[in-house]
């Protein structure tokens, strides 16, 4: 007795939807564990969850970002723990970053205009600085930037609040430029500054 | 609005988040003063840019990768379609699964679910990766893909169309396809028979491990262990054409009495030849 025929359709249905977002999600995956073995164990444990919960997906909503639910989910309770990361932490750090966003940044901003990128930035350059986020402004510009989710769509992803999304974005935004600013202005023939050093400096001085 | 008010919704302006009554007072506030205006065109410039770079930059998934993914899939549907069907016959005979399956009967029923598997895997006719007729070659083939070396043995009466490897439940198989004769019908039958490399025990092979013949889901499935290997034959041959297949059986020595009972004579295979 084989009555297969019900399942195989289920199955065949899943892997429609997810292929067309293998490579997206190897993409997220590799900036998240920033190197490729635990991508590819990251991707893997990503769409069996997936399919072990298919049926709790709503047909007819939006799929991809069920797919990155369940990836960053999988990474923050697995893989992020081995990788020893900078986070901002606890609840009242989150509120004091939000706090900020509206006061000190945008002020800091004015003080400080924006400038144009150059076109001499190179791809490997953007993924190294992506890299050097500490996860939380790393998660919202990897899934906003590379991914090109919505506000509204990261916020359920992340199970954030909106504005929270957005000011993580920001100052995410504003690190990953400055440092390739930086890269830009001097030290086009030395590798990329390591973040940790330039926080150092930036202490200093 | 004035410039205060604005600088907070440069970045959701130039994402396209804001609702129109706040993007309508963005862009007007936009077009009378030039500082704001460079901020976001600033703000695009280097967006398009990040976003244009880190996706040029991120590679496609490894095909391995793919394959990798999907192949758990439908190995997990396998396990998962197993446990309904155990669920379906313990609800049948009205009591707890629990209470009906213990451990060994668990055991047994999942060691037999790989001629079912195999009879499903043999039924798709997956492509072939090889299209060579001699066991040496296949063998030479095999070298190195499996975790177990693969002995193919030789049928005197069929002749091999080529081979894959093929996942039967959770292992790799060597599998490899025969032409049979047509034997007593009209079309020329196919055989596919699986080696698993079973150090485990995982794979029933009857109670005494020669060659046990059962019928599923339409196909006649010999098993038979040698050593770590073990091999089930997959056709839907009847058992005589089987037996045409196979070697003929020695006859029984004179002298010997002929058993009061016949049992099912074993199904004999020549011994595989061994690359070391
Ligand atoms: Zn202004």
């Amino acid at each position: 007795m084989l009555g297969f025929s019900k399942s195989d359709k289920a199955r065949a249905e899943f892997e429609a939807l997810v292929a067309p977002w293998l490579d997206a999600l190897y993409a997220g995956a590799l900036r998240l564990t920033r190197n490729e073995r635990d991508a590819e164990d990251l991707v893997q444990d990503t769409v069996m969850r997936a399919y072990r919960f298919f049926d709790k997906f709503e047909r007819g909503t939006n799929f991809r970002a069920w797919l990155f639910k369940i990836l960053t989910n999988t990474f923050i309770n697995g893989y992020r723990r081995q990788v020893k990361e900078r986070s901002l932490g606890d609840e009242s750090e989150r509120q004091s970053v939000e706090a900020q966003f509206f006061s000190a940044d945008t002020t800091a901003q004015t003080q400080n205009p924006e400038e144009y990128l150059l076109h001499r930035v190179m791809s490997e350059d953007v993924l190294a600085a992506i890299d050097a986020l500490p996860i939380d402004f790393r998660l919202v510009v990897i899934l906003a930037d590379l991914q090109e989710f919505s506000y509204k769509e990261i916020a359920d992803i992340l199970d954030v609040p909106v504005g929270t999304v957005m000011s993580r974005l920001f100052r995410g935004r504003r690190q990953l430029e400055k440092v390739l600013r930086d890269r830009e202005r001097g030290a086009l023939q030395q590798p990329l500054v390591d973040l940790n050093a330039y926080r150092e400096r930036k202490k200093l001085g | 609005m004035n410039c205060r008010d604005v600088e907070p919704l440069l970045m959701p302006y130039v994402d396209g988040e804001l609702v129109d009554g706040e993007r309508v007072q963005v862009e007007q506030h936009l077009t009378v003063c030039p500082p704001c205006a460079r901020h976001a065109d600033v703000a695009r410039h280097n967006r398009t840019l990040v976003r244009t770079l880190a996706k040029q930059g991120s590679p496609a998934a490894p095909q391995a990768l793919r394959d990798r993914v999907l192949n758990t899939v439908r190995a997990t549907e396998q396990h998962r379609r197993q446990r309904q069907v155990l669920r379906l016959s313990a609800a049948a005979a009205g009591v707890a699964l629990c209470a009906v399956v213990g451990h060994g009967q668990w055991r047994s029923f999942q060691r037999r679910l790989y001629a079912e598997d195999a009879v499903r895997r043999h039924a798709r006719q997956f492509p072939l990766e090889v299209r060579i007729p001699q066991p040496e070659a296949l063998e030479a083939w095999f070298d190195g893909k499996l975790g177990h070396r693969v002995a193919v043995p030789r049928f005197p009466n069929a002749v091999a169309e080529g081979a894959r490897v093929l996942n039967v439940r959770e292992k790799q198989a060597a599998y490899i396809r025969y032409d049979a004769p047509a034997g007593a019908s009209v079309r020329p039958r196919q055989v596919g028979l699986f080696v698993f490399g079973d150090t485990g025990n995982d794979v029933d092979v009857g109670a005494r491990g020669d060659a046990d013949l059962r019928n599923s889901n339409g196909y006649n499935v010999v098993s038979w262990r040698d050593g770590d290997l073990v091999y089930q034959l997959v056709t839907d041959l009847d058992e005589d054409d089987i037996r045409s297949l196979l070697p003929p059986e020695p006859r029984p020595r004179r002298g010997e009495l002929p058993s009061q009972v016949q049992p099912r004579p074993p199904l004999e295979v020549q011994p595989a030849a061994f690359r070391p």
